[in-house]
């Protein structure tokens, strides 16, 4: 199972971003268009992106200003990732005045990995990465260039 | 873009990618190895796949060829590497605009 991870520093207090996280408002400020969030452990985890894609998923761990842990997947048929097949862990750290944020998703698909397909595994890995951040928003991105 | 991951959804569609990835099969050769799928439910899967920029096709007198695309590929992935970059960085947007305010207050 493959795993992705991304970190970012924020100038700004966990208690700040938590709600970027957990309340559905302000978690489609940066993610996805619609939320249906219900984050506590066996809540569920619902964000609409891009149109046409539904992710789905339910809570595992819900430690308030430290770490949010989801399953995720799509609800699409025939989709390589269906919900709840990978996990999403977001943690946050405080530092100073700012917080380091760490997203780890784990569990993706590695049936893309073959003799001659390390750049496509590579690849695959990559492409669950676009679809569990889901839209772009019109004004970032560079695709189409 | 959304064009290539819709393309990608489809397992069938990601084997066949992986048959061709490194070299060019005719869609006969493709389609031998699908023993459960139709030969027209294969071109039609082939079509998807040309369409979305996946793979390109030569016609060589009746038959016709198909390679991955791996320019195409090549310029997924970084689009796709950057996208979730992207996300966290519109977090911290957001996020630090909201520090800015409650400073202020």
């Amino acid at each position: 199972m493959a795993q992705l991870v991304r970190e970012i520093m924020i100038e700004a207090t966990p208690e700040t971003i938590w709600p970027f996280l957990t309340e559905p408002d302000q978690l489609i400020e940066w993610h996805g268009t619609v939320a249906e969030i219900d984050p506590r452990p066996g809540g569920i985890y619902r964000v609409f992106v891009a149109g046409q894609f539904r992710s789905a998923g339910e809570y595992v761990e819900v430690v308030p200003l430290e770490k949010v842990v989801f399953t995720f997947g799509w609800e699409e048929d025939g989709h390589p990732i269906p919900p709840g097949s990978t996990t999403i862990e977001i943690t946050l750290h405080s530092e100073g005045d700012k917080t380091r944020v760490r997203l780890v998703h784990s569990g993706l698909p590695d049936d893309a990995i073959d003799d001659h397909g390390k750049g496509w595994a590579h690849y695959l890995e990559r492409l669950s990465v676009r679809i569990s951040g889901g839209d772009p928003g019109p004004d970032r991105g560079s695709e189409g260039q | 873009m959304d064009a290539a991951l819709k393309a990608l959804a489809e397992p069938r569609r990601r084997e066949i990618l992986r048959l061709v990835w490194t070299r060019e099969l005719p869609a006969t050769d493709i389609a031998d190895h699908f023993a459960e799928v139709t030969r027209s439910a294969i071109s039609q899967h082939l079509a998807v796949l040309k369409t979305a920029g996946l793979v390109t096709e030569r016609r060589d007198g009746t038959r016709r060829w198909y390679r991955a695309d791996r320019n195409e590929m090549k310029k997924l992935r970084t689009f796709l590497d950057e996208y979730w970059t992207s996300g966290l960085e519109r977090l911290r947007d957001v996020a630090e605009a909201a520090q800015h305010d409650k400073e202020k207050h």
